[in-house]
């Protein structure tokens, strides 16, 4: 499905439309350059599960981790391979342990990065802009 | 008192051993993955992929280091607990609790942030007085934190979305500029017009302390899609400076608001030169009282050095932990 937003909030609306279909388990990666709203997509979708922080940008601790208070569900994983240069890099993060369980819904930044390094996804969101206009879509 | 410290909490590696005499801080042995000359395990090349396995690099790094085998000579040993990456912090705080225990010698956790603030203690007769205010600016990091008095801490503002290194980075990126982009940025800036484009200065008038960089740089991607032709240097110059005023503004409202008598400015993105020169001439110029303080440019970045003298601060206060029960902290928090 394409989305056309034009600022944050219309990103976020987006997200929280998306994250009201999570059930759990679901791996999502999120391809788009910098400056897409990637991370603007995941602070919907944890506005949406009543995370109330600020959702800050993983490109430098690579995870970060936001507790919701949902019934089966424990976290939202938000992943960021931006720094890592090589997938041989992947497995010292130990992700395994997370990513793709039941209790946890798993964005990722960067997946192209991975090159297959880290679980399958089961959608895939891909932001582009032209002229300020921004297209989500969601597969 | 003499403590090793092991700092493991993001990319870097490192070790240290400083004593502390009579409130003076001795560096004995200091030593960081990123510049060690460990040949054995990579035939003389460390590859990139190599900057996060703590677990190869601690052993090497300790046995450089000549940290005895049974401890003789060390009092106490400190380990960053957090905030960082699990797999990574892990690392250094399973090493730290085995060894408290083996050694039979009190444990200390350090928050990572505390180490960034007590770098500033190090190589200077004057150390900053209490309220110090406390902006920390790293790759991971932008804070602004009151400190009233050691191991005292109020956090004030922080980034909303990206931290201030991480700006760098990326807008580093967009211009084609190798990593890290803190160093190349300047570089480029050197030569440009800090006037010449008009970035934004996010939340100026947010009416909190908190940062938001992801706009800014946004804001040079649209900057560089609309133009023709367009000179890096001009655009590194005046992104820096959007950076830095809105740096120097922030502190300037927590001044006022919190009315400190000294201030802190600590983390990788305080090597920047003219964030160091504008802060400082800009706090001189509102209160001739405040007194300023930068670390040295060797401990700006992640070091064990800064965890050693956060760790020998809070073994002097007997803050200890049990070896037994420590566990890391991917978002520990300083307040």
């Amino acid at each position: 499905m394409m989305h056309t937003t034009h600022n944050e909030e219309e990103t976020k609306k987006v997200a929280e439309a998306f994250a009201m279909t999570l059930k759990g388990g679901e791996v999502i990666f999120l391809f788009g350059d910098l400056g897409m709203g990637k991370t603007t997509f995941v602070r919907g979708a944890a506005e949406y599960f009543g995370f109330l922080d600020p959702v800050r940008s993983p490109s430098f601790t690579i995870v970060n981790r936001y507790l919701i208070n949902t019934p089966g569900l424990r976290q939202i994983l938000h992943v960021d391979f931006y720094r890592i240069e090589d997938p041989s890099e992947i497995w010292p993060l130990a992700l395994e342990e997370e990513v793709g369980q039941p209790d946890t819904m798993t964005f990722i930044e960067w997946p192209e990065k991975a090159e297959g390094n880290t679980h399958p996804a089961t959608h895939k969101i891909y932001f582009t802009s032209t002229d300020g206009v921004h297209h989500i879509s969601i597969q | 008192m003499r403590i090793l410290a092991i700092e493991t909490s993001c990319d870097e590696t490192a070790v240290a051993v400083v004593s502390m005499v009579n409130g003076v801080f001795a560096i004995e042995k200091s030593i960081l993955s990123s510049q060690a000359k460990i040949h054995a395990q990579y035939g003389g090349v460390v590859p990139e992929v190599a900057a996060r396995e703590h677990a190869a690099w601690i052993f090497p790094l300790m046995t450089e280091a000549g940290i005895p085998h049974d401890g003789a000579g060390i009092d106490a040993v400190a380990v960053t607990a957090g905030p960082g990456l699990v797999p990574a912090l892990r690392i250094g705080v399973e090493l730290g609790k085995t060894l408290a225990w083996a050694w039979k010698k009190p444990l200390v956790a350090v928050n990572h942030l505390e180490g960034h603030i007590y770098s500033v203690w190090l190589n200077t007769d004057h150390p900053p007085s209490f309220p110090a205010l406390s902006l920390l600016v790293s790759g991971g990091h932008t804070e602004l934190i009151l400190m009233k008095d050691h191991g005292q801490y109020e956090l004030l503002g922080m980034t909303r979305d990206d931290a201030a290194g991480e700006a760098f980075d990326k807008v580093a990126k967009l211009l084609g500029l190798p990593y890290p982009g803190g160093p190349e940025i300047s570089r480029a800036a050197l030569e440009g017009d800090a006037t010449a484009i008009k970035f934004p200065r996010p939340m100026l008038d947010s009416g909190d302390l908190d940062f938001s960089f992801s706009g800014l740089k946004t804001a040079v991607r649209v900057y560089l899609e609309k133009e023709e032709s367009v000179s890096v240097s001009d655009i590194s110059a005046s992104f820096q400076q959007a950076v830095v005023d809105t740096f120097v503004s922030k502190t300037l409202q927590a001044i006022e608001k919190t009315k400190p008598a000294s201030v802190i400015l600590s983390g990788g993105v305080s090597a920047n030169r003219v964030l160091r020169a504008s802060l400082e001439s800009s706090i001189q110029l509102l209160d001739g009282s405040i007194t300023f303080h930068a670390p040295d440019l060797s401990l700006t970045g992640d070091n064990a050095v800064m965890i050693a003298v956060a760790g020998l601060m809070k073994a002097s206060r007997a803050e200890y932990v049990d070896p037994l029960t420590l566990v890391a902290d991917p978002n520990m928090r300083l307040a």
